[in-house]
């Protein structure tokens, strides 16, 4: 029965093409990964990301080729309940987490998972991120926000890790479709400015900068320092800002920058740098606007082709081209087309400066079920 | 004065008209209502009566609620199925052909296969005559939304019609409704009203208080009553249908035309190759519209369609050889306006016979769309060897169909590259695509005019430059970029899931831009481009949106672009700040005030500018020095008043939240809900195109589809039978795969035999039917799973086998066997789907026997064998063979294939068979041991026991006489030596008397001296 075998090449969008393999039940075989590198084969945070879907899942028959350029990928049933897993220091929890978040609402049991890793780098959304951005969407499909939660034990930042968070998320029959449509207007700019290893005076140079231009839009803003030390503080020293615009309608857009790893040639970053580079990526992000933000935008696509078969309608801002290829996946995986238009405007609308362009991403869903979850 | 004062009294009229007419005119009311006059009268008497009446009303009332569902029908439903059941000889066929007839005004003799007719205005049946082979019957019952069931009067009920209904109780309860017929054969209306009565109360039990039982009273000429077919169809066409949770979660498609298409000439090579073959089903207004008129009440002559292309009516002849010829107009409109099938269909495994690599259509699709383009531009280069086989291939396969029909479909058809099945045939496509790809570089101007004209941006004749240029520009600048990206409306559908070519070259070309990757990596073998594609296929997995040049923030321009995006900004005319705050206002009452006018001011500012900053300040300062002014005059003033509006809002807002809530708000909120999700599904889609709608919602329910299925079993045309339902499941993603399946199992009550454990059972579940080994076992209270060897006979028990991963709740359907006609009830069990997983624990029952050595009050510590050390509390224990953690489920699925075979044998499908069976189909005996075999007994020892047992017997008897006279004379020699003993104890006695006496004289002789 397992003729329905997807093919692809390359490692870009693993994660995409594996999450989607385990929802939609299908073989996926990977080729060609980086076979013409000098370091060919998957890398260790692939593989430990292909680790933790199978602590996930019951059944997952993994073949990975003898120099791993290709992969045989043949998903089980999602089982979830408590786990532990030790992520690469190559990626950011932030990694293992975004196709996490995919795939917890359709375990057997509610996910517990325990992670330890680097917590915040520079690449992958951190996991403040995560939480201040991702949940607020997840909790509209969910319906419920009751054992949603990401606890933040230990942070650590790149290279060498030793953070621990833990993530737990109740697991759902069926989801609910989504009718978003209306950000409304932001009322209020949260925030977080971490350091770890670092002096704690760090944090509150950080804050002043990003204030400096942040102040010039809204006088509602509050950004919480967060300095951790000791034990709770991973191995490598760093810094950091998240910032988080909320909207009437209850959007959450979020933009954050992280210091420069410990050891990188680009030489230490300077907090107010990178307070005031954070605060200008945000208005970036308030500038592409929509419903949720360019981090979210895949994350939502996926659970509203999960929904039942209703139409469920989210607007965004301009699509991030990693959104556009899970898009392109979703098709090939669930056979679900969206139907993407810019939203146009009102003739009262027209006069409002409201940054760029707006889309309205609508979708049917494929009348999806959690098949694992036991029932009676 | 007070003589003055002094007058005549009045004095009232107690009598009279006067005093009457007062009377009447103030009579006294009683203000008190009867509640409040005697309140003991309306007192709760009986509590526990009270709680009864009360509890049970509430009840009734919750009875009525259902779940609510979004309903999902279109706005023209496809046809309704009805199915007519029965045993044989009751009158199937008479009723299918007077119903068709009452229908239609014309007379179908020969009927095979489904009819579709006209109804009503807005609905059409499919009539389908259900044979009496258990195959066909669960095939029916799963699709049939009203089931005509068939009773032959002077019989009774027979096991087809029980069974049919256990059937459909498990696969969802379509509407049923009984027909009598053969009443006619009665001598007396005596017996025909008993007998109806007894029947109908019989019915009534097995379906629900009250169902419809319909009377055919007799024939005429060979047809039932006119007017009473007419009541009965009356009573179809107005029947409503509650949806059923199954089906409206998986599409299907009962296939009412089926054609061969394999080219002849491979047919003629080898005769048992594997065919294509398209299947038809559904209704597209096409072949039998529903007539969709305004004001007349009934239906004129024309409209009264009919469709039954398997009976040779309203569609092409059907034969035996399987070879269709177009019959009329309504065909070849038709195929003109082929719609491809459901994309959910193609996606889905169509797992009707179990050897056929299931097929999807997805992939001959995708090889038409090439194909047209190969055609295009055949001339142009390399990779035409492996072009012109699939090019010969697909003109087979579409060679019904004109040019026009099939530029149509390509249209429609969005390309689709996954779900390829087999190596070879990706690679070619691969190729092919390559080739595609090129040419469309070199002439694409004739075959994507259409694109261009749709939007200038993604033409991708001048895409190249366009994008080289647009690079450039962004090294300059970044606004010019943003708002020139700005400017051209993306046609975004193109974008993402475009022409495969196009997207090629948007990919590449944003490569610097950013990493639009990945999708037909596999095309990117150009030469030139290999390097920076490899680059892309291997990037690094990352959701980030990178922003390459991040606006400054700080200049006043740039910030204006954004400023209507906070709350200081402006508003939409319908939410303008200050209507929102005057909502608030409402709302809060009072204390809002203050801030009112502050916003106002504020609000005000920032429209009109920053040159009246000053203003502001003064404004600020006197505006709340005023307020607080008035703030304290008012709650001076008002301070009762205020309470009572404070009062009366707080009042409002219990009321709203408690009292004036219906008790049904939880549930009028819910359905409001699912109302809204169904008007927006409705609404979504309306005003696109049928054929853009379909690729975004898939095929609506009442489509006219045609299936293409390739390489299927030569077996299913040759001996197709048209009397036997074809049904076309679609399966939702996961439930291609092949899991454990825990079900919760009751035996049926009227099956004669227990289950046993590893036998092999038919199970129907979901579309399919299929064999399997179950095993049984049951949850104990420590919720390990118990091996059973049997079922147990009035309980549930779980069932596990290895089948088909199906939603939890799906009802399932066993039987034994589907062979031949037992005379018996034939359903073994029924039972739901719990869980699926892909790994199971099921324990068997382990006895050990020790001894106890100590033992306490109701604690014993027993030996069961000889402990060991660590781990602690364990010991030791030897079995025969190695046990196993948990038992096996056996790996064993075989759907059942009953529609490949020839129509004789179509009843005779045996999967596989027990042991036990094989054996006495083969008359083989059961194997022995030498060691187990009984000999006869011999005795020796028993004869010896039996003497020695009588001789112990009389020793033990003439011991006891001995005893007994020893024991005698033994009680006379000690009578005697007591006597002595008395008379020496006595004269002792005496002796003692006698000296004590003399001491006592003694003593008192020396007391008197």
């Amino acid at each position: 029965m397992t003729s329905n075998v997807l093919k692809y090449e390359g490692c870009n969008y693993l994660r995409q093409r594996l999450v989607l393999a385990t929802l939609s039940g299908k073989t996926v075989k990977l080729k060609k990964i980086r076979s013409t590198e000098d370091d060919p084969g998957l890398k260790d945070f692939e593989a430990s990301f292909i680790r933790l879907l199978d602590k996930l899942t019951n059944g997952t028959k993994i073949v990975v080729s003898e120099t791993g350029t290709s992969l045989l990928y043949q998903p089980g049933l999602l089982v979830g309940g408590k786990l532990e897993h030790e992520c690469n220091t190559q990626r950011s929890i932030g990694y293992y987490l975004e196709a996490l978040v995919c795939l917890a609402p359709f375990t057997k049991k509610p996910i517990r998972a325990v992670l330890t890793g680097v917590t915040n780098d520079q690449v992958d959304p951190s996991v403040d991120l995560i939480k201040l951005t991702t949940f607020p969407v997840l909790k509209r499909f969910l319906g419920t926000d009751e054992g949603l939660e990401l606890k933040i034990n230990k942070r650590a930042a790149a290279p060498e890790g030793g953070g621990e968070v833990m993530f737990t998320c109740p697991c759902k029959q069926k989801l609910r479709p989504l009718q978003f449509v209306d950000p409304g207007k932001v009322k209020r700019i949260r925030g977080v400015a971490w350091a770890v290893r670092v002096s704690p005076a760090t944090t509150n140079r950080i804050v002043d900068a990003a204030r400096s231009i942040l102040n010039q839009f809204l006088p509602d803003i509050y950004i919480y320092t967060d300095h951790y030390k000791g034990s709770q503080s991973g191995r490598s020293p760093g810094f950091g800002l998240t910032l988080v615009a909320e909207t009437t309608n209850g959007t959450f857009l979020g933009a954050e920058m992280a210091s420069n790893p410990k050891g990188s040639e680009k030489g230490p970053t300077i907090p107010e740098d990178l307070g005031k580079d954070t605060a200008k990526l945000l208005m970036e992000e308030i500038y592409r606007g929509g419903c949720v933000d360019s981090n979210n935008q895949s994350m939502t696509a996926v659970l509203m082709v999960l929904g039942q078969q209703d139409v469920s309608k989210v607007q965004t801002g301009e699509l991030s081209p990693y959104t556009i290829q899970y898009l392109r996946h979703i098709r090939d995986f669930f056979q679900v087309m969206f139907k993407v238009e810019v939203q146009s405007k009102t003739e009262e609308d027209e006069e409002l400066q409201t940054g760029g362009d707006k889309l309205l991403l609508t979708c049917v869903g494929v009348g999806y079920t959690n098949l694992s979850k036991p029932t009676g | 004065m007070e003589g003055e004062e002094q007058k005549k009294k009045h004095r009232m009229r107690h009598a009279g008209p006067k005093a009457e007419k007062k009377k009447a005119k103030n009579k006294h009311q009683q203000e008190l209502t009867d509640r409040q006059r005697n309140p003991k009268a309306f007192s709760i008497q009986h509590v526990n009566k009270t709680t009864k009446i009360i509890q049970r009303s509430q009840d009734l009332k919750a009875k009525k609620h259902h779940i609510p569902i979004v309903d999902r029908t279109p706005l023209e439903p496809p046809p309704v199925v009805v199915a007519i059941v029965g045993p044989p000889k009751v009158g199937k066929s008479t009723l299918f052909q007077c119903i068709v007839k009452n229908f239609t005004r014309q007379k179908l003799t020969n009927i095979q296969g489904p009819v579709t007719v006209v109804s009503g205005k807005h609905r059409r049946l499919t009539i389908i005559e259900c044979n009496n082979d258990i195959n066909a019957m669960i095939d029916v019952a799963k699709v049939a939304d009203l089931a005509l069931l068939l009773v032959d009067a002077s019989f009774g009920f027979e096991m087809e019609t029980f069974e049919f209904l256990n059937i459909c109780q498990v696969h969802g309860f379509p509407r049923i409704m009984g027909v009598l017929t053969h009443l006619d054969t009665f001598r007396d209306n005596k017996r025909i009203r008993k007998t109806k009565k007894r029947l109908k109360h019989r019915f009534w039990t097995e379906v629900y208080q009250g169902s419809k039982l319909f009377y055919l009273s007799g024939m005429v000429n060979g047809e039932y009553q006119k007017t009473e077919v007419h009541n009965l169809c009356r009573f179809i066409s107005v029947m409503k249908f509650r949806p059923l949770q199954w089906r409206i979660t998986h599409p299907y498609i009962v296939v009412d035309r089926m054609e061969d298409i394999t080219d002849p000439e491979q047919i003629r090579r080898s005769k048992k190759c594997d065919r294509n073959v398209s299947l038809y089903g559904y209704y597209l207004p096409d072949p039998c519209p529903s007539p969709d008129m305004e004001k007349k009440r009934s239906l004129n002559q024309k409209e009264r369609m009919i469709y039954a292309p398997m009976s040779g009516v309203g569609g092409i002849v059907y034969d035996k050889d399987a070879e269709s010829k177009p019959a009329n107009e309504f065909v070849t409109s038709l195929m003109s306006v082929n719609n491809p099938l459901d994309q959910k269909m193609t996606s889905s495994k169509m797992t009707l016979f179990s050897d056929t690599a299931p097929t999807s259509n997805e992939k001959q699709i995708s090889f038409d769309d090439d194909d047209d383009d190969d055609d295009d531009d055949d001339d142009s280069d390399e990779d035409s060897d492996d072009n012109n086989d699939i090019s010969d291939e697909n003109d087979n396969e579409i060679n019904l169909y004109s040019k026009k029909a099939d530029n149509k479909r390509k249209s429609n058809i969005m390309p689709k590259t996954s779900n390829t099945q087999d190596k070879s045939k990706t690679k070619e496509k691969v190729t092919k695509n390559k080739g595609l790809d090129q040419s469309k570089n070199k002439d694409s101007s004739d075959s994507d005019s259409e694109n261009d004209s749709e939007s200038e941006s993604d033409s991708d004749s001048h895409s190249d430059e366009r994008f080289l240029k647009w690079k450039s520009n962004l090294a300059e600048s970044a606004k010019e970029f943003f708002y020139k990206r700005q400017a051209e409306r993306k046609n975004y559908r193109k974008l993402i899931y475009g022409q495969d070519a196009n997207e090629e070259k948007n990919e590449d070309n944003q490569d610097a831009d950013d990493e639009l990757g990945g999708l037909f990596k596999v095309l990117k073998h150009k030469k030139d481009s290999a390097s920076t594609n490899r680059y892309l296929v291997n990037k690094t997995d990352c959701s980030k949106f990178v922003v390459d040049n991040i606006r400054d923030w700080q200049l006043e321009e740039v910030q204006e672009l954004i400023k209507d995006c906070f709350v200081t900004g402006q508003w939409d005319k319908s939410e303008d700040a200050a209507a929102r705050l005057q909502q608030d206002d409402e709302l809060y009452g009072d204390f809002e005030d203050l801030e009112t006018g502050e916003v106002h001011t504020g609000d005000n500012e920032d429209g009109s500018g920053s040159d009246d900053n000053d203003d502001e300040d003064i404004d600020d300062k006197t505006t709340s020095g005023d307020d607080g002014e008035r703030k304290k005059t008012k709650a001076e003033m008002t301070a009762t008043e205020r309470r009572n509006e404070k009062k009366r809002k707080m009042k409002e807002m219990f009321d709203s939240e408690y009292d004036m809530k219906g008790d049904t708000e939880f549930y009028d909120a819910w359905k409001l809900e699912a109302e809204q999700q169904a008007k927006l599904n409705r609404a979504e889609f309306e005003n696109l195109d049928d054929d853009v709608r379909v690729q975004y919602e898939g095929f609506r329910p009442g489509m006219y589809v045609r299936v293409e299925i390739n390489n299927m079993p030569c077996e299913f045309v040759n001996y197709f039978d048209a009397s036997y339902p074809l049904i076309l499941g679609g399966l939702l993603n996961v439930e291609n795969n092949i899991g454990y399946v825990q079900t919760r199992l009751k035996k049926h009550r009227w099956y004669k035999k227990i289950l046993k454990t590893k036998n092999p059972l038919i199970v129907s579940l979901g579309w399919r039917r299929f064999q399997t080994i179950p095993l049984y076992c049951i949850q104990d209270h420590n919720m390990r799973n118990r091996l059973l060897k049997y079922t147990p006979e009035h309980l549930h028990c779980h069932a596990s086998f290895w089948g088909p991963i199906t939603p939890q709740g799906t009802g399932l359907l066993a039987v034994e066997k589907v062979a031949g006609s037992s005379p018996g009830f034939r359903i073994a069990a029924t039972g739901v789907v719990l869980e699926l997983d892909k790994s199971l624990q099921i324990v068997k029952k382990l006895k050990l026997t020790g001894h106890p050595f100590k033992i306490y009050r109701k604690t014993a510590f027993i030996q069961v064998k000889k402990a060991v050390r660590t781990p602690e509390g364990a010991f030791r224990a030897t079995f025969e063979d190695k046990i196993l953690l948990s038992v096996e489920v056996p790996q064993f699925y075989v759907p059942v294939t009953s529609l490949l075979l020839p129509p004789e044998e179509k009843q005779k499908w045996t999967g596989m068979r027990t042991v036990g069976q094989l054996r006495y189909e083969k008359k083989i005996s059961v194997p022995q041991k030498t060691d187990s075999l009984y000999k006869p007994v011999e005795r020796k020892v028993a004869k010896l026991m039996n003497m020695l047992k009588t001789l112990h017997d009389h020793k033990r008897k003439t011991e006891r006489s001995a005893m007994r006279s020893r024991a005698a004379e033994h009680e006379k020699k000690m009578s005697k030596i007591n006597a002595m003993k008395e008379k020496k104890n006595k004269e002792t006695k005496k002796e003692i008397y006698r000296v004590l006496g003399q001491i006592e004289k003694r003593k008192n002789k020396y007391n008197k001296d």
